[in-house]
């Protein structure tokens, strides 16, 4: 390796982090006349880079980050000794998560911006209010809506907050398994609508409706077709001419000078030469888990527990999700491979508190394919896993099953955290995180509870059996993460304020997942694109200098 | 261009060793009505990924493999080789048990007697619970010991368990990889896969006909 450091041009803004954070602020930095330079881990890769190949996506780690090289250790208390887990992976390229998603896209609602003032304090867990309100956050949602490319069916979730303005696009065409699942919530009288996708349902901005491929969740798009980072914001930002984003550079470091500021960015490219980037302002947008481990990375005389982290609170309070489901078989076709398996409808009913439930909170609910629905990776519950019967079920049940699936509000604990590993490094020879979950009591009765009623959903619409599937503990399969910066007013109890700027470091920002207080019971990455363009936009507006 | 190698055409199995994983996953998929493991060439597959890493990465218009490097071709060797060593002695374990309980080796017994050979080693060790695992794994719900889990780690699992995952891999990936012969296991389940990796490389692959059409009874948005 060549430690000898190279030094390029100072940058107005350093991006940390090209998936669905880092693209939209940089598109947004661009597109207001600042120069961005974007330090990226992973490749910028090419819709011709993509293929359907479930063996190479689901099982060959093409998209995933390799376990091998980027190792995560697991525990669920403090007390445990951890293991290797390769909890909540997150591709690493350009692009990011978005990459290989469908795009569930579904906004927060206004009660989950005030979750400690509706439940007060609720033991073993630690929910806070956020500093924003959901009407803060409304004109970003349309903004990201609009430039991103959302198809759905605005007013159609009777449980949706006011919103400013419809969808770009109509709701996608209706798989089985979407009309199923409705016909299922209308039996039982409950509400359902369209699952807001980022796909387009129709020619949009010059953008061609998307390909309704079988190859998607989990799979890079080789048509450019769907509405993921790659073919939207960092076409936007690098279009400006003042994005210079650099992929294959992995940061290891963030230096601080003497005033207390973040002074520089230390990073090796891929031929391994160190170089070091200096920013007036330094923007971390490497997804929740990642980027407490570059702050606890950071050390120095100003931060010796890590950057940012002189209260101790870089890396707590993280969420996951967590995905599960009632899986039923049906006697008519279902489909679940068609889109790819989550070109789905929802519903909101099971979304907010109602305290006779036994649990506060609530999850969004949709019926999609049995996990990834294709040919290899297909399984139901009970399944044989070999021999005669396991071809019969093979056989009968993969054109005939689907699941309503839930995603899981894990309520945010203190105990819940990223740490650096004491023992165990990646292949570069960095401390790799070492993550602490144990699901809280209201996890587990909010799974139990909803997944009972995703299997009642399912029995309405007809199912000839069916499974129900309960969280016993925290896997991180939904691939969210939130909390481990988290966004606050008052400097001892959070990292960063309202604009997600570090308390404690003047010229730091965070536009994750990471300053979000609680998790909720909705996918995350809308809130985060449209937390990050507002973050963004607040930057700009002082001109790339810390407001 | 891809190195066509003929139904038999051994890269890195010895003519026996061939031989026993030919007959134990013709057990783990067996033939009936339709075609099973044997007639898709399943052991090629796994006889093509044990032969180094120019079979791990298909390209995405299936026009051959790609070239691993660096850190990514590092890593894959040193699994590649910890997967050769279980199929070694995997395969002298599955000829000792069967010498043990019928004086002869795998290959060599009854289609019912080699199932009774599998069972007893799926139960040993870790077998077990690793099936459930491995079936967890391949993003499946297997209640209550896996939760649905999106990607799949192989690596860890002991032979049958990584033999039956990759008969199914063998039986269901695209044909490029040397198994799912003519598509034969797609078929075989009813999945209307493309006709190649270039089809869906194109943009071409639609799944749109299987949507859902005026039979299934639609509410129209927002009503409750």
């Amino acid at each position: 390796m060549n430690q000898q450091k190279r030094k390029p041009d100072r940058a107005q803004v350093c991006i940390i982090g090209a998936g669905a954070s880092g693209a939209t602020a940089a598109k947004v930095l661009t597109e207001h006349g600042i120069h961005v330079v974007t330090l990226e881990k992973g490749p910028h890769q090419t819709k011709e880079e993509y293929g359907g190949d479930e063996l190479a996506n689901a099982h060959r780690y093409f998209l995933w980050p390799d376990p091998d090289l980027n190792p995560r250790t697991f525990r669920f208390t403090a007390n445990e000794e951890p293991w290797i887990e390769n909890l909540c992976p997150v591709p690493q390229a350009v692009g990011g998560g978005t990459v290989h998603w469908t795009g569930w896209v579904p906004r927060f609602v206004a009660t989950d911006f005030v979750q400690h003032s509706l439940h007060g304090d609720i033991p073993g867990a630690s929910l806070a209010d956020w500093p924003i309100s959901y009407w803060d956050l409304e004109p970003y949602y349309t903004k990201v809506e609009w430039a991103l490319g959302v198809s759905g069916q605005a007013g159609a979730n009777k449980y949706e907050s006011p919103r400013s303005k419809g969808y770009p696009c109509p709701p996608m065409p209706p798989t089985r398994y979407a009309s199923i699942f409705r016909r299922g919530c209308k039996n039982l009288g409950l509400n359902s609508f369209p699952t807001p996708t980022a796909m387009l349902s129709q020619e949009y901005s010059g953008r061609p409706p998307t390909v309704q491929s079988a190859f998607v969740q989990q799979h890079g798009d080789p048509s450019g077709t769907r509405s993921n980072m790659l073919f939207t914001f960092a076409t936007d930002a690098l279009r400006t001419g003042r994005w210079d984003l650099r992929p294959n550079s992995y940061v290891r470091e963030i230096t601080v000078g003497h005033h207390g500021w973040a002074a520089s960015v230390i990073y090796q490219d891929a031929d391994g030469n160190v170089t070091e980037q200096e920013a007036d302002l330094v923007i971390v947008a490497c997804g929740a888990i990642e980027t407490a481990r570059l702050l606890l990375l950071s050390r120095s005389n100003a931060f010796p527990q890590g950057l940012s982290n002189g209260n101790g609170l870089v890396g707590k309070y993280l969420t996951l999700h967590e995905f599960t489901a009632a899986v039923g078989v049906f006697d008519e076709p279902v489909y679940g491979w068609a889109g790819g398996g989550y070109i789905s409808a929802s519903t909101f009913e099971f979304y907010t508190s109602d305290y006779r439930r036994g649990f506060i909170g609530g999850c969004h609910v949709a019926g999609a394919g049995v996990g990834i629905p294709l040919p290899i990776s297909f399984s139901l519950p009970g399944k044989p896993h070999w021999g005669a019967a396991a071809k019969d079920w093979d056989r009968e049940f993969f054109n005939h099953s689907m699941a309503a699936g839930i995603v899981l509000y894990d309520l945010s604990q203190e105990a819940s955290r990223v740490e650096l590993d004491d023992t165990v490094t990646d292949a570069w020879g960095l401390p790799v995180s070492r993550i602490t979950v144990k699901p809280h009591p209201n996890d587990l009765a909010m799974g139990r509870w909803v997944v009972d009623r995703c299997a009642e959903i399912l029995e309405a619409a007809g199912a000839k059996k069916v499974w129900r599937a309960y969280v016993n503990r925290i896997t991180g399969n939904c691939s969210h993460q939130h909390g481990t910066t988290r966004m606050g007013n008052d400097p001892g109890s959070s990292v960063v304020n309202k604009y997600c700027r570090a308390h404690e470091v003047e010229n730091l920002y965070v536009v994750d997942g990471g300053p979000f207080p609680n998790s909720t019971g909705a996918n995350p990455t809308l809130s985060i694109m449209a937390n990050a363009w507002r973050v963004a936009e607040h930057i700009a507006r002082n001109r790339g200098y810390p407001a | 261009m891809i190195p066509e190698t003929g139904r038999t055409e051994r890269l890195f199995f010895d003519e026996h060793q061939w031989d026993t994983v030919e007959a134990a996953m013709a057990r783990i998929i067996p033939t009936d009505q339709d075609p099973g493991a044997r007639e898709a060439n399943t052991v090629r597959f796994v006889d093509r990924y044990l032969s180094g890493v120019d079979y791990i990465y298909a390209k995405p218009d299936g026009s051959g493999f790609l070239t691993l490097s660096g850190k990514v071709a590092d890593v894959w060797h040193k699994r590649i080789e910890n997967l050769r060593r279980k199929y070694v002695e995997g395969v002298a374990e599955l000829d000792r048990i069967s010498q043990q309980r019928f004086r002869a080796d795998f290959v060599r017994l009854s289609a019912e007697q080699q199932d009774r050979i599998l069972e007893a080693l799926a139960r040993s060790g870790g077998g077990a619970e690793q099936l459930v695992e491995a079936a967890g794994t391949i993003a499946g719900l297997e209640m209550p010991e896996a939760a649905m889990q999106q990607m799949v780690s192989e690596h860890d699992l002991d032979f049958f368990p990584l033999l039956a995952l990759h008969t199914r891999q063998g039986f269901y990936a695209d044909p490029i990889y040397g198994g799912n012969t003519d598509h034969i296991g797609w078929k075989t389940i009813g999945f209307p896969g493309p006709a190649s990796m270039a089809e869906v490389h194109r943009g071409d692959f639609s799944t749109l006909p299987y949507f859902a059409q005026d039979s299934i009874p639609v509410q129209t948005g927002g009503e409750e």
